[in-house]
């Protein structure tokens, strides 16, 4: 079989002539006709620059320094004016990472596909408005018609990302290309759009290429698989050999890194004794009641948990679930609500600056977002020493002298101390801003999506550093996020929690060998695939 | 997605604002009338208020650029006009970008009706035309140098506090802020060590614009009687002295009006270009 897509020894090249750096580095790999094909690395490893390579577009700044990219005839650099416009409308088609902003915000859903319609096809007046609606049935939205007068913000996330792939379905393009097209969506979510988008290439015979970081979702969908790293090729073949026996160390690292869900050991458990973290009936509803208005849908209702020292518990929920709600209720950021939750023996009640001192200090908290969570004008040694100097009054030689042991026991050199966080890497960052709270000294730590952030090899380095300090401390953790597999390699318990309500909650292996409710049973069939990919690799073993 | 990729270094990014042509020039021009003003007393040949001659006369040896109306020496009067309103624009300009920040910083991170009051009062200021507002308050304040600085404060301050406010209201989301929230730190510590020092750029750019425009707004009021006056050399004020032989001695009115132009050209071109370099748009301001 002829290959569809063929890329040769291609080059692209960033920055001023002189100083340039290679995005893509001497690539060349072949896809055949029909076939799903994933391109997996971490950031800036070029995937991205490479999936619009296939396209004949470049980032401004960037250009095509050797090489060449051929789509079934058409050489897709050579193409130009009218003739790359009639390629990228009609051959091919991108579906990009953010949904929300590759549709246009002023007009319609119909407004845009109708056009893209018109545009692309031969379709007018009434067969192109029935093309929107047959377009938008095909791809699972509910209720076309009154969906297609509704504007982009007016959807969800996951409906927004199936209007663009509709809208790319429209010239059935015989290569779509989708550039994260998942990242945004909650996991449930984007079970059901893979499973669209799988559907969809099937029925066009179209060529599917997968850009992603995200190795469970490509094990998932993808029958070959290329790993990329600093803009090279590392290596690429079938699926199935990749997760079973990859040659090249830097993928089995990769691979290995990938948090899964029953293999790992469960973490030792912590100290026996009463619960640091005791949270009883707890409901909150955001804003007060006003007379007349409805009540509005709880953001958290009866929740009940404790934690105890040296414990972690996950609390697993996609967006809107209110596990960022109950975080900022228990650290403070939030207040006003009903039920009762306590530190030890404290009652926790009222917002951080009416809380004692002590009591601030014994809750910290790591965020999300590590740049957006250190101040960028402060150097790290001031963003560390800041909590031992205000709730020890510490000097500020014995502050630092304390900081440079935090760093070390973060792996991380007390170099680092004179630099700002924007000079540091993504995972150095949020490793900085775990320094910082247990600088506190807590007794509680809230992990707030602390990993979500980052690439998966420098995820696993923190999991294992917060679980092996979190030990030695004997610290209280909450541990939030999205993910449950990183929950589970991280927790002794595990809680899910959706709209606000607890969908499952006990010991970790319960939880996951036996969810009670359809709920978690869908979170976790999201990581089934690659785990029985990866479980396979036993097998050829045995075989040879 | 984790960001790799560090800024380049400060001084690398001041060479690299110098190497563009029209930044180096802004640059050198601000110099150039930073060292007249700072230093014209003892480099200009003569005394600005000596009298020479019994009128106007041409260009001589003595006198480079001849005597004005009333003979005095017209390069040492030439060189000596940018003073006052150099003088009275830092001032007023620091004081309104001071004084803007704090209030600033005041509405955006505490909203509601503490910000409803500060903004609507900036409203109300900036809703009076600048030339006007600063004739009446001339007419109140007087117009020695002290007044007017007061008074370049006073225009100026609400154009600052509105773009600290929104710059404020978008940093004070960020998590640093929340996180130094829940730590319990005092708020004058979260609004002048964790916020304020993100402004730096934003604040540097404020008081060069304000300071360019009060220049311009200071030499007008000169020229209309308002501002600076006899015997104190000023570029407005020697424009509009030359009013009356515009037609026969024309370089009278160019020279002043040149000296006034090429400041605020060059006060204009190293902003943008130093903006530029440094990520902050000078643009969305008054």
């Amino acid at each position: 079989m002829s290959a569809h897509v063929s890329v040769d020894a291609l080059t692209i090249v960033f920055g001023k002539p002189g100083e340039e750096r290679a995005a893509v580095d001497d690539v060349s790999l072949q896809i055949g006709r029909g076939k799903t094909f994933g391109i997996v690395g971490e950031s800036g490893s070029g995937k991205s620059t490479l999936a619009r390579a296939l396209l004949g577009h470049t980032r401004p700044g960037a250009r095509v320094a050797a090489g060449r990219v051929r789509v079934g005839e058409a050489d897709v650099f050579a193409l130009s004016g009218r003739a790359l416009r009639a390629f990228r409308g009609g051959a091919v088609a991108m579906v990009p990472q953010n949904p929300l902003s590759s549709l246009t915000p002023h007009r319609t859903i119909h407004q845009q596909l109708h056009e893209l319609i018109t545009l692309h096809t031969e379709l007018a007046g009434k067969d192109a408005h029935d093309r929107v609606i047959e377009l938008m049935v095909r791809t699972g939205l509910p209720d076309p018609k009154a969906l297609a007068k509704r504007y982009p913000h007016e959807l969800s996330g996951g409906q927004r990302q199936r209007v663009v792939i509709a809208s790319a379905l429209i010239a059935k393009p015989s290569l779509i290309v989708l550039d994260e097209p998942t990242t945004a969506l909650d996991k449930t979510v984007e079970a059901r759009v893979l499973a669209l988008v799988t559907e969809v290439a099937q029925e066009l015979s179209a060529t599917l290429v997968y850009v992603s970081h995200d190795l469970n979702v490509v094990g998932a969908i993808c029958e070959d698989v290329a790993v990329m790293r600093d803009g090279r090729l590392i290596e690429h073949g079938p699926a199935r050999t990749i997760f079973a026996n990859a040659e090249a160390s830097y993928t089995r690292h990769l691979i290995e890194a990938i948090p899964i869900l029953t293999a790992t050991p469960a973490p030792a458990i912590g100290i026996e004794g009463p619960p640091v973290l005791t949270v009883k009936n707890l409901t909150f509803h955001y804003g007060r009641r006003a007379l007349f208005a409805r009540p509005a849908q709880p953001q958290l209702s009866n929740l009940s948990f404790t934690v105890a020292a040296g414990e972690t518990l996950g609390l697993v929920g996609e967006s809107g679930s209110g596990k960022s709600t109950l975080a900022s209720l228990i650290a403070g950021a939030l207040s006003g609500h009903d039920g009762t939750m306590r530190l030890c023996e404290t009652t926790l009640e009222g917002s951080a600056r009416m809380r004692e001192k002590s009591l601030r200090r014994e809750i910290q908290m790591v965020f999300q977002d590590p740049l957006s969570s250190l101040n960028p004008a402060h150097t790290v040694g001031e963003i560390i020493d800041r909590p031992t100097r205000l709730y020890f009054g510490e000097t500020a030689a014995g502050a630092r002298e304390k900081s440079i042991a935090l760093l070390a026991e973060l792996d991380l050199s007390p170099d680092l101390l004179s630099r700002r966080p924007r000079e540091l890497s993504g995972g150095q960052q949020q490793r900085v801003a775990v320094a910082r709270a247990l600088a506190a000294d807590p007794k509680l730590l809230i992990c707030d999506e602390v990993t979500s952030a980052l690439d998966v090899t420098v995820q696993s380095h923190l999991i294992a550093l917060i679980k092996r300090l979190q030990l030695q401390r004997g610290i209280a953790c909450l541990f939030i996020s999205h993910d449950l597999a990183v929950v589970s390699d991280m927790s002794h318990r595990i809680l899910v929690l959706e709209r606000g309500e607890v969908r499952d909650y006990g010991p970790r292996d319960h939880v996951i060998a036996s969810p009670q409710t359809d709920y978690t049973k869908m979170l976790l069939s999201a990581f089934r695939a690659t785990q029985a990919l990866r479980q396979e690799r036993a097998r050829p073993a045995m075989a040879s | 997605m984790a960001v790799e990729a560090l800024p380049a270094p400060r001084t690398s990014r001041l060479r690299e604002a110098l190497a563009s042509p029209l930044t180096a020039i802004g640059v050198a021009l601000v110099a150039i009338h930073l060292v007249l003003a700072l230093f014209s007393p003892w480099i200009a040949p003569h005394s600005v208020s000596a009298i020479f001659t019994d009128g106007l006369t041409p260009p001589s040896a003595d006198h480079w650029l001849g005597t004005d109306q009333i003979g005095r020496d017209y390069l040492s009067r030439l060189m000596s006009g940018g003073r006052v309103a150099l003088l009275v624009s830092a001032i007023g300009a620091a004081v309104a970008v001071a004084v803007g920040t704090v209030l600033g910083l005041i509405a955006g991170y505490f909203g509601g009706i503490l910000d409803d009051a500060i903004m609507r009062v900036t409203d109300a200021l900036m809703a009076v035309p600048e030339l006007v507002l600063i004739a009446i308050l001339v007419l109140t304040f007087g117009k020695d140098i002290a007044a007017l600085s007061v008074i370049v404060a006073i225009v100026y301050t609400p154009g600052v506090v509105r773009v600290v406010r929104a710059k404020t209201a978008s940093i004070a989301t960020l998590d640093y802020v929340r996180a130094a929230e829940l730590r319990g730190e005092p708020v004058p510590r979260i609004l002048l060590v964790e916020i304020a020092p993100n402004l730096g750029g934003l604040l540097a750019v404020e008081l060069a614009i304000r300071m360019s425009s009060a220049i311009l707004k200071i030499s007008a009021l000169s020229f209309l009687g308002l501002g600076i006056s006899q015997p104190t050399p000023d570029w407005g004020l020697m424009v509009q002295e030359a009013m009356a032989v515009v037609f026969t001695d024309p370089w009278f009115l160019i020279l002043p009006a040149a000296a006034l132009s090429s400041l605020i050209i060059g006060i204009n071109f190293a902003v943008d270009g130093l903006s530029r370099a440094y990520g902050i748009s000078a643009k969305g301001t008054r």
